[in-house]
């Protein structure tokens, strides 16, 4: 398996190949809760090559969440390796995290984590803020995030003048403003009804089209479809890991 | 859709890395702009937040204001008493109450006598003029009656050395002395009231239950501490003794040429002085001699002992509003934990959140600076129109800083509570 190739590899050269975008070696993820220790995650291995197309799937509570979080640069492991995009994440401080969230990463959440005062344009703004975006190029760029994604006429509504999948869309439109390397979405239908859903994965069809690397986590084999391999996890460990079709 | 990903090959784990000042510039200005709204969506609550720094730096304006107006006051009056002009009198003005007690019981009052001597005796001086005043009288004329009048007897001298000027008609002549005619000089509230429409030289006004005829009318002075300076009039000094008291205490003013020639003079005053009171070399003077200088220093003092209780009274309620604020930003980064878990987690470092709850902090308190500006220049006003007051630019200034500063400082704390958020931790909290 080609994870495995991969993790061989390591041992002799420590940085992965070019090609390989994320590369995970014996993840854990121990929640120390004082009397009880949860293993979210127990030695998780895998690589994600450029381009791929992703989806996790497993039952709930097998760990599909604090995986991402570590893959989003949110989150660190207790112990094990995390390259991503050729940098060795468990070396990096606090302000390089920040950078890798801001420039690296788009993470599309299943509960949107949209600013509930701000418009959808200044939602979509804020990753250009962080990374000091002038303010002209800086609309320019969000304003065109959210054409992308179907809402040119939408930019000045506030979340809660928007529908789920129109939230969704804003979201997705925040994860790309940046250009990311990799698009990372935990359930990103998971609060929406199927028909929204699909729409929302035909922008992430479209996104992959366009050669962006995505990684998505669902439950539903329907959603998992549109990925061209998944991952399944049970019990914080990699159960199967197979292409589709 | 144009293909978005970086594509270019990572160097051996590099240091990524934001821009500099100009990426702290552009987070710092979004910064305000949240401040802004917080502050806008909350109106009550930050007006009530604000109340410490609002009050402190009302008072300290107002506090400076006045102090300021008072300033003017004496620049403009006082130290003008008369160009290079001291007075004799029976006490010293400026000093301690108790040096006041022991001058009261030996001091003696200045006479007539006192004045012929040293209009004869001392030298060199430019101008000496005698003033006689006793409680405050009344004025009628017809139907007419003003209170609450200062009568002065005065020498002819007098026009030289004190504030007023003659509008029209003339001043008290030395014809008038020497006769001690029933003649008047008037300020323009007299005016105002008993001839608003009709020529006043010339007319009989009735004071303390003698007649006498307007012969002038002085130049308007205005008001100083709330007080008009214009309600006034003046009579010979012999006619003061022949109507009201014979023997009055005096107050004998002299003017010097220079300034140089100020303190000669008032040596020669002195000397003169303690000569017709057989007063030893090792015994004080029974007489007081101020200048300009005298109520300078006095003022001086008194300014700096209020300026004492104002900084005192000032830093409290800064304290106060400061520890307000910092309760409010507090309870702020807990309200708003999903909001920063959200910021972190689109790249917002930790110095992004602190200078996002630091300039929040200190916006809302230069808010309550600029408010505590605004009552205080409103109550500014007031007191203008009461007593003296004049708002100096430097109190805008200090105040807004300071309560800018304020911002900043107690901000600091509530402010690293926010940086220090694990992003995970901080988006669970369900906003
Ligand atoms: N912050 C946490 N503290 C303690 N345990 C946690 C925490 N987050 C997740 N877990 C535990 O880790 C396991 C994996 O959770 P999660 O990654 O959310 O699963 P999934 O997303 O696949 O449903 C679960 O048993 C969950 O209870
Ligand atoms: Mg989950």
């Amino acid at each position: 398996m080609e994870s495995q190739t991969v993790a061989s590899q390591l041992r002799e050269s420590p940085a992965p190949p070019d090609n390989i975008i994320i590369l995970a070696q014996d993840l854990w993820k121990i929640y120390d809760m004082g009397a009880i220790k949860v293993d979210a995650l127990c030695g998780l291995s895998f690589s994600i090559r450029r381009g791929e197309y992703v989806a996790i799937m497993g039952p709930s509570g097998s760990g599909k969440s604090t995986l991402m979080n570590l893959i989003g640069c949110l989150d660190t492991p207790t112990h094990g390796e995390y390259w991503l995009n050729g940098r060795l994440v468990s070396q990096l401080t606090d302000d390089e995290l920040a950078y890798i969230r801001n420039k690296e990463i788009g993470f599309v959440f299943q509960t949107f984590n949209l600013l509930p005062r701000a418009t959808a344009l200044h939602n979509v703004e804020l990753p250009l803020i962080y990374n000091g975006t002038p303010p002209a190029e800086r609309l320019a760029r969000a304003e065109e995030a959210l054409r992308m994604v179907d809402l040119g006429d939408r930019i000045h509504h506030k979340p809660n003048e928007l529908s789920g999948g129109q939230r969704q869309r804003v979201a997705i439109a925040r994860a790309l403003v940046n250009h990311p390397s990799i698009i990372l979405a935990d359930e990103p239908t998971g609060n929406l009804d199927s028909t929204t859903g699909e729409e929302i994965m035909a922008l992430f069809d479209s996104l992959h089209q366009s050669g962006n690397t995505i990684v998505l986590v669902t439950h539903e084999h329907d959603i998992a479809a549109h990925a061209h391999r998944v991952i399944h996890i049970r019990d914080g460990r990699v159960d199967r890991d197979e292409p589709l079709e | 859709m144009e293909k978005l990903t970086s594509g270019q090959p990572a160097a051996q784990n590099p240091r990524p890395k934001y821009g500099g000042l100009y990426n702290a510039w552009v987070t710092a200005r979004e910064a305000f702009w949240i401040a802004l709204e917080a502050l806008t969506t909350h109106k009550l609550r930050s007006f009530l937040t604000l109340l410490g720094v609002v009050i402190a730096t009302t008072t300290l304006i107002v506090v400076m204001s006045v102090i300021n107006g008072m300033n003017l006051y004496i620049a403009d009056h006082i130290a003008n008493l008369g160009t290079n002009t001291f007075i004799l009198s029976q006490f010293k003005w400026a000093q301690g109450s108790e040096a006041w007690l022991k001058a009261r019981q030996r001091n003696r009052p200045i006479r007539m006598e006192d004045y012929k001597a040293l209009k004869e005796y001392v030298h060199g001086y430019k101008s000496i003029g005698a003033t006689a005043s006793g409680n405050r009288v009344t004025a009628k004329y017809g139907s007419r009656t003003l209170y609450d009048i200062s009568l002065t007897g005065v020498t002819p001298s007098m026009i030289d050395i004190g504030q007023q000027k003659v509008a029209y008609g003339r001043y008290i002549t030395e014809s008038d002395y020497l006769h001690s005619a029933p003649v008047c000089f008037i300020g323009q509230d007299l005016v105002d009231k008993f001839f608003p429409n009709v020529e006043p030289l010339g007319k009989e006004v009735r004071i303390s239950g003698g007649l006498f005829r307007v012969i002038g009318v002085a130049e308007r002075i205005g008001t100083t501490f709330g007080q008009s300076q214009d309600s006034f009039v003046q009579i010979p000094l012999t006619t003061y003794q022949r109507l009201f008291m014979a023997r009055p205490s005096i107050n004998v003013s002299v003017q010097a040429w220079s300034s140089a020639q100020m303190l000669p003079l008032e040596d020669e005053v002195r000397s003169l002085m303690r000569v017709r009171r057989h007063l030893r070399y090792n015994q004080e003077d029974t007489f007081g001699i101020n200048a300009s200088e005298t109520i300078m220093s006095l003022w001086q003092r008194l300014t700096s002992s209020i300026f004492a209780v104002t900084i005192g009274v000032v830093a409290v309620f800064m304290v106060v509003g400061g520890i307000v604020i910092m309760n409010i930003m507090l309870a702020s980064v807990t309200e708003r934990t999903h909001e920063i878990g959200i910021r972190k987690s689109l790249g917002a470092r930790r110095r992004d959140i602190l200078t996002q709850f630091v300039i929040e902090s200190a916006v809302m308190a230069g808010a309550g600076g600029l408010i505590g500006v605004i009552l205080a220049v409103l109550i500014s006003q007031i007191v203008e129109r009461l007593f003296t007051s004049a708002v100096p630019l430097s109190g805008i200034v200090v105040g807004l800083i300071l309560s800018t500063a304020v911002g900043l400082f107690f901000g600091i704390y509530p402010a690293s509570k926010a940086a220090k958020l694990d992003p995970i931790e901080a988006l669970r909290m369900e906003g």
